[in-house]
């Protein structure tokens, strides 16, 4: 049973209020909680894309096997040369083989931990099979569940995704990292109209323990893929007043207002803002290439010639 | 029957006799020590006692509508009282029987009394003439009891010679239509037997108790008859007009039973006996329900309540008032619908409605003779959870039917039960089971499989809801707020155990109810307030701006956060409060029968505004109200807004008290003149000199003639003229000693010398004189004295005084002490504005505001809501090959398969895109879906479309609408989310993209362009048209009705193109060729024919009209004033149209030769602008249908420059 401290810790970690979380203090050295504070801080920033905050709060010589994991997870976040980020990978590769040894000194909490970063990595790096294969089917650390379960909606395998999550259901006692689980296969099955998804991320944001904008966001999601537009928009805006300028919302945001009824320059306006402002963003990255498409389908057709009148 | 709740109980000597006052909570006792007791149960206290009686008392009844007892003892007397506090005596004794009486009754509507008595016999008394009407004998023994029918002229007895009889008396009435009776006709008076027996006779003698009978009553509605006996046995009797006879016997008693009593509303028996217990039976079973034993006591009486479900029973050392079965209805309320039980259905109550309708039957759920005891509520799924008493404590879940059905469902079809003593919905899918005995709770899902167990950190005897993922656990000394999730407590307080809780609408506070206590908590528990009762609560609802209202067993009252409370109105019998809006008090009386009680909520409102500064409405109370006593007055004194008080207050003494308190001096000077008392001036005076306002003070003491206060207050303003005038006012007054204290404050040594020559005082004037340099002056004081020089010679010299009052350097006279300006006090503004007047009614929230939100609750229901939405669910369904890409995401299916794949292996599915474009036949599903490819050639095969380029934004605008992106977990890349139209649907064969351009949308950006046309910006206008017809190529098209609505918006959208083009064009003419007057013309008459709005029609045809008269067109012009004239426009227009027909009439001729012809319909080419008359050969634009002439087929469309001018194309598909 983890502290109070721990716990809370944990719950903000689980429903992304990673802004709150790393502004917290660490707890003292001696405290039995500091490792596990520093993971999740740590944790956060990466989550936060702030890699290098990451990373200079991770002692250098750190021996715990999940601090070093974590800090290769960071760097390989952090590179923008692909051989780094290759070497970050080969760090973590080897993690997770030296966790699988017998005579490694750590507990089976940290094994779990080096494995969901390493299967983190290797998903960002588009490395779906070896995420996989790192994470192993039968894991019952919710974590790795949560991980596997992402991994399967983004291959569009909802039905495995269930699958594991309905296998996770017998061990992990309705944690709230299942109920998340749940709610994000909601979100991309759509079952029930996503009422699960949404209730979850409503109930969380009426949780007295705790705020994050996050989950605004991501009820404004949920909303707006209930086709509930006006109401995603007045959530989506609540969650830009806490946190300006966050890219997930910024693009939820955007889409919104796409769908809702206004004006079409205005649309246009926060679209170019957007792309100014979170270039790296998936959307962009995937309206980008969409472009590209348009123009190279468009060029299959013959334009016929204009009328000209010999006035 | 699990319990038997125990009321109220007293201690005394053995009661022989009890009787319920029909609408006040009273209950008499009968005494053998001879005294009769009058006890209110509610409050439990002994109200009266009767002690006239010598000897033990049994027989007593109250009058069923006047305030009137009836007692009857071993002293055969028989007496009557007046009950009423103020008036209680004896009114009188009726004399007659001739052994101890048993039993007295008054009967229901007659002024009858009936007793029976040891002496064998009945008697039936006339109340107001005070004398025996009849005496019935035939019993051989003891009458142990007599009683009315409860509606017909018949009686029954029980006799200690084994029977029971019933007698008609039916002849008594018809012979004594003025309640006289025989008797007061019969001079002999009351001694003569024989003479009454002829109006009575025994109807049915019941033979059957092999031992004395005790009792016998009959039932209030069926023909039967209770009686119980010596012989241990209650037997029941059925009787017809011609007969009666036993039906059956009830056994189980083990000595003799003193009483039976049918219950007065439900199927049962209740007796008690000298085997010291009270049974309740079955009456239609006739099997033992319950046994309720007392160790000491014998029991002798049983009385039942004629209208509640309450019973007395009276034994050896005293009595009980006991309930059979809880009456608090379960319910649960949600938004404007109350869910509660009645007999043992769950039903649905609209408030605003007042509808009322049974959906659910619970008659399998426990015991048959329990009523459930809670009900949760969870709208998401419209289910509830019921908990019920018997059987250990269990619990039932399920759903409710959607309306209410013919046949209302049994909750045993498919409810999901299991053992626990309180159960509730957590959350939407989630409900948690509380066992008692073992201190577990289960949370568990909707399929009632336990999904985690908890611990609770105290000894728990209810579980409440908590808020989002938490419990409230109610143990015997405290309330704890439990984290579910995090299993720990994160808030207690103590509390004796709590009952009842209740969240208000914005779960921001909660209500902890308790058996003489409430607090109210927010809702982290962080701050809370405690209200103490001395009676008992009962129930409590939330009004929408934080006032919680509750009741206790005889009011209604509300209580603030804080802690303030207060009643609201008295109740005569409890109710249980569900809910409350504006004025009115929803709640459940005793029978779960919904009612309405409306109340003032003045002062709660009132206090409420107080406490949150909202003066509006304060003001708006204050001028709207009337009834506002001294409480109000004391409340806002104590709470320190003695200001606003002051606004309360009519009666000046008070409003003087206030105004000084609150410094107020203006309303304080304005009391003062109308009390006009020394005191009040003096304290005036008082508040004023503190607050520097000596204006104020100075005429409190002109008031109260405080001269030397006065004075002494001029010196120190400085006010030398008031301090002359004082001296006059004192010379006036004849009072010397004033004249010298104001001329010594002004410093007038004249005036001081002048009053000690006036009072006689030489010397003294003399010297002043002398002192102050005024050698005149002292020679004549001499001279007034008739003294020269030489006779002071001996007076020492005195060097000219220096004293004088110090110099004014300011003159404070006319300035006042500034004082600081209370903040701003918003009632003496409003007064002041004069807004009092005309306040306007703020919004208060309670009631008119739609219900908040946040809770939980409605976010579940809202769910619910939309999963009704389906818009055209399966339009696009293509049954042929609706299952071939099913297995990705039907899991269902797919188990067996898919095993091996669980793991590294798993290879990706089909994508959401790919669904939407197999299941869609349209563009712009395609487009939403990001296979462009696809989209263009569905665009080119459909309307010919070939140049895509201007499409590009839209392309890209409906892609990047139609999909949104959330990261769940950190740091992993985020999951791309497609975005549906029909959220509703999951099937993968009929999921679709979101409409991101609706039609409805579309029509308003042509309604734009209508705008942009009306205010003649003709290139915008052309622009709008443009993309119009571009959004509409990828709108999303469900039925026939939208594709004919599409159709049409197609075609407004290109005439209106076709005519501002036309129109630009004939701009550019006059711009560029001026002298080409008939193209000029031409375009202007061509702008005519298009098939425009109304308002534009006009534009146009007054245009064409006014280019066509300057061009001296005037036949033209005149056509198309006919035709302007048509379309009805305004009455100024009218006029000038008809000036141009008659223009027209003089002069029928046309000046410039033009090419339009208007008898013969054409097409205008939207190329060349020029007509394609009827029958000559034309193509068309495959998209718009705009009109070309021939030679340009093949060429891109010049309007929207889309399309391939007489391309082939198929038209928007029609699959729905």
């Amino acid at each position: 049973m983890d502290s109070s401290e721990l716990y809370h810790i944990k719950q903000q970690f689980t429903l992304g209020a990673f802004r709150a979380l790393v502004r917290q203090p660490l707890p003292d050295k001696s405290s039995p909680d500091y490792v596990s504070t520093l993971l999740y801080k740590a944790r956060s920033y990466i989550a936060l894309n702030q890699a290098k905050s990451a990373l200079e709060l991770i002692p250098e010589d750190a021996e715990d096997i999940a601090l070093k994991a974590v800090s290769a997870l960071a760097r390989f976040v952090d590179s923008t040369k692909s051989s780094d980020a290759e070497t970050s990978l080969e760090e973590l590769r080897d993690l997770s083989v030296e966790i699988e040894g017998d005579d490694v000194d750590c507990t089976e909490k940290e094994k779990a931990l080096v494995r969901v970063l390493a299967g983190t990595a290797f998903a960002r790096a588009g490395e779906i099979e070896e995420a996989l294969e790192t994470l192993g089917s039968d894991s019952e650390d919710l974590e790795a569940v949560a991980l596997i379960v992402q991994i399967y909606l983004s291959i569009n395998r909802p039905d495995l995704a269930k699958k594991q999550f309905d296998r996770s259901k017998r061990w992990a006692e309705d944690d709230l990292l299942l109920q998340l689980i749940e709610s994000t296969i909601g979100l991309v099955t759509g079952k029930d109209n996503y009422a699960n998804t949404n209730s979850f991320y409503t109930e969380q944001l009426g949780n007295p323990s705790l705020s994050s904008p996050h989950l605004l966001t991501a009820r404004g999601i949920t909303r707006i893929l209930r086709g509930e537009i006006q109401e995603a928009k007045s959530d989506l805006e609540e969650s830009l007043v806490q946190q300006k300028g966050e890219s997930e919302a910024e693009a939820a945001y955007v889409v919104a207002v796409g769908l809702g009824a206004s004006k079409k320059p205005e649309s246009e306006d926060l679209w170019a803002k957007f792309v100014s402002e979170h270039g790296s963003h998936p959307l962009v990255q995937d309206i980008t290439q969409k472009s590209e498409m348009f123009d190279q389908y468009a060029a299959n057709y013959v334009v016929p010639p204009q009328i000209t009148l010999s006035a | 029957m699990s319990v038997m709740l125990t009321k109220f109980e007293s201690k005394s000597n053995r009661v022989k006799g009890l009787a319920f006052h029909p609408t006040q909570p009273l209950l008499a006792a009968a005494l053998h020590n001879g005294s009769v007791q009058l006890w209110n149960y509610r409050m439990g206290v002994l109200v009266d006692r009767f002690e006239e009686h010598e000897g033990p008392v049994r027989g007593v009844a109250i009058h069923p509508s006047r305030a009137l007892l009836v007692t009857g003892g071993d002293d055969y007397k028989i007496k009557v009282w007046d009950i009423r506090p103020q008036n209680r005596r004896c009114l009188f004794t009726l004399n007659g029987h001739l052994d101890y009486v048993r039993t007295v009754q008054f009967h229901h509507e007659m002024p009858w009394i009936i007793s029976a008595s040891d002496d064998q016999t009945i008697r039936i008394w006339n109340s107001t003439s005070r004398q025996c009407i009849a005496v019935l004998t035939g019993h051989s023994h003891y009458v142990m009891s007599v009683q009315f029918h409860p509606k017909e002229d018949l009686i029954v007895s029980a006799s200690m010679d084994q029977t029971v009889r019933v007698w008609d008396i039916s002849g008594l009435r018809k012979t004594s239509p003025n309640s006289g009776g025989p008797g007061s006709s019969n001079p002999n008076g009351p001694g003569n037997f024989e003479a009454f027996d002829t109006f009575s006779t025994v109807k049915h003698v019941l033979e059957g108790h092999d031992r004395g009978v005790n009792f016998a009553m009959f039932h209030p509605t069926l023909p039967l008859i209770i009686s119980a006996g010596d012989d241990r046995v209650i037997k029941i009797w059925r009787m017809s007009e011609m007969k009666a006879w036993e039906v059956d016997s009830c056994r189980g008693h083990f000595n003799n039973v003193s009483s039976a009593l049918f219950h007065p509303k439900h199927e049962l028996i209740v007796s008690c006996g000298e085997d010291k217990t009270v049974r309740v039976w079955d009456l239609a079973k006739r099997t033992a329900i319950q046994t309720f034993r007392r160790e000491q006591d014998r029991f002798w009486v049983l009385a039942a309540h004629p209208n509640l479900n309450l019973f007395a029973a009276g034994h050896d050392s005293g009595l009980i008032v006991f309930k059979l079965e809880r009456e608090r209805p379960a319910f649960s309320v949600f938004q404007d619908t109350l869910y509660y039980v009645r007999d043992k259905y769950v039903r649905a109550y609209d408030f605003n409605t007042g509808a009322d309708i049974g959906l659910l039957s619970v008659r399998k759920f426990g015991s048959p003779y329990v009523p459930p005891r809670t009900l949760s509520f969870n709208p998401a799924e419209r289910a509830v959870i019921l908990t019920i008493n018997s059987d250990n404590g269990i619990y039932e879940l399920t759903n409710l039917p959607q309306q209410a059905q013919g046949e209302v469902k049994d909750s045993s079809v498919d409810g999901k039960k299991g053992s626990g003593q309180s159960a509730i919905f957590v959350a939407r899918n989630r409900f948690a089971v509380l066992n008692k005995t073992s201190q577990l709770i289960e949370v568990r899902d909707l399929s009632n499989s336990v999904v985690k167990t908890i611990k609770p950190p105290v000894q728990t005897n209810e579980i409440f809801y908590g808020g989002t993922a938490c419990l409230i656990l109610s143990s015997p000394t405290a309330v704890v707020l439990y984290d579910i999730q995090q299993q720990k407590t994160i808030a207690e307080i103590n509390s004796p155990p709590v009952k009842y809780v209740v969240w208000s609408h914005d779960s921001a506070l909660v209500a902890l109810m308790s058996k003489h206590t409430i607090t109210i908590a927010n809702k982290n528990f962080s701050q809370h307030s405690l209200v103490h009762e001395t009676i008992r609560i009962k129930s409590g609802a939330w009004d929408d701006a934080g006032v919680f209202i509750y009741s206790t067993l005889n009011h209604v009252k509300y209580c603030l956060a804080q802690g303030d409370h207060g009643v609201i109105c008295t109740l005569d019998n409890p109710v249980y409060l569900t809910r409350v809006k504006g004025k009115t008090v929803y709640c459940l009386d005793r029978s779960a029968r919904p009612r309405t009680i409306t109340f003032d909520p003045t002062e709660y409102r009132f206090k409420l505004a107080l406490l949150k500064n909202n003066y509006e409405e304060m003001l708006y109370i204050i001028k709207t109200s009337t009834l506002l006593g001294q409480s109000i007055i004391a409340y806002l004194q104590q709470k320190g807004f003695p200001e606003i008080a002051l606004h309360f207050v009519q009666d000046t003494n008070t409003r003087f008290e206030l105004a000084i308190e609150c410094g107020n001096l203006d309303v304080a000077m304005e009391t003062a003149k109308s009390i006009n008392r020394p005191e009040c001036w003096e304290r005036l005076a008082q508040q004023a000199l503190k607050q520097g306002n000596h204006k104020v003070v100075e005429k409190a003491y002109q008031q109260t003639k405080n001269f030397d206060k006065l004075s002494f207050l001029y010196l120190a303003t400085g006010s030398k003229d008031k301090l002359s005038k004082m001296q006059k006012i004192a010379d006036a007054r004849g009072d010397p000693m004033s004249r010298f204290h104001n001329a010594l404050y002004a410093g007038d040594v004249q005036g001081r010398i002048s009053v000690l020559r006036d009072v006689g005082l030489h010397p003294l004037a003399y010297l002043t004189a002398k002192t102050n340099g005024l050698e005149d002056l002292a020679a004549e004081i001499l001279e007034a004295a008739g003294l020269t020089e030489a006779d002071v010679d001996d007076v020492p010299l005195f060097g000219p005084s220096t004293l004088k009052p110090p110099p004014v350097i300011t003159p404070t006279t006319d300035l006042l002490w500034p004082s600081l300006s209370a903040g701003e006090n918003f009632f003496d503004r409003a007064l002041v504005n004069g807004q009092l007047e005309g306040g306007i009614e703020p919004a208060y929230v309670n009631g008119d505001a739609a219900a908040a939100g946040h809770s939980a609750l409605d976010a579940w229901a809202q769910e619910e809501k939309q999963e009704d939405i389906d818009p055209e669910e399966g339009g696009w369904e293509l049954d042929a090959d609706g299952g071939e890409f099913q297995p990705a995401v039907d899991a269902e299916e797919a188990v067996a398969e898919e095993e091996e794949e669980l793991g590294a292996g798993a290879t990706p599915g089909p994508s959401e895109t790919e669904l939407w474009v197999r299941n869609s036949p349209l563009a712009g599903d395609h487009v939403a879906a990001g296979s462009f490819e696809t989209a263009m050639e569905l665009l080119n095969r459909q309307f010919g479309i070939v140049n895509f380029a201007a499409l590009k934004p839209l392309f890209l605008s409906t892609y990047r609408s139609s999909h949104t992106y959330l990261s769940p977990y950190a740091s992993l890349p985020p999951l791309k989310l497609h975005i549906r139209r029909n959220p509703g649907e999951t099937a993968p064969s009929r999921v679709l993209p979101v409409a991101v351009r609706s039609l409805e949308s579309i029509r308003t950006e042509l309604a734009e362009g209508y705008r942009f046309v009306s205010m003649n910006k003709l290139a915008e206008a052309q622009s709008t048209f443009r993309s119009v017809l571009q959004a509409l190529l990828l709108a999303v098209v469900s039925s026939d009705d939208q594709a004919k609505e599409w159709r049409d918006t197609v075609t407004a959208a290109r005439e209106c193109l076709l005519g501002v083009s036309i129109e630009l064009e004939r701009r550019r003419v006059i711009e560029e060729e001026p002298e080409n007057i008939t193209r000029n013309l031409e375009l202007a008459a061509y702008f005519t024919q298009c098939q425009l709005q109304p308002p534009h029609m006009q534009i146009a045809l007054r245009s064409a009209i006014s280019v066509f008269a300057k061009a001296n067109n005037q036949a033209h012009a005149a056509r198309f004033a006919k035709r302007l004239l048509e379309l009805k426009p305004d009455p100024k227009i009218v006029a000038q149209a008809r000036q141009r027909i008659a223009a027209g009439d003089r002069n029928p001729r046309n000046a410039v030769e033009i090419s339009y012809d208007e008898f013969s319909p054409f097409e205008i080419c939207a190329a060349t602008y020029t007509p394609i008359y009827k029958g000559t050969p034309s193509v068309h634009c495959p998209y718009t249908d705009a009109t070309y002439l021939p030679q340009f087929k093949g060429n891109l469309d010049p309007l929207v420059q889309l399309a391939e001018i007489g391309a082939s194309a198929s038209g928007l598909p029609a699959s729905w």
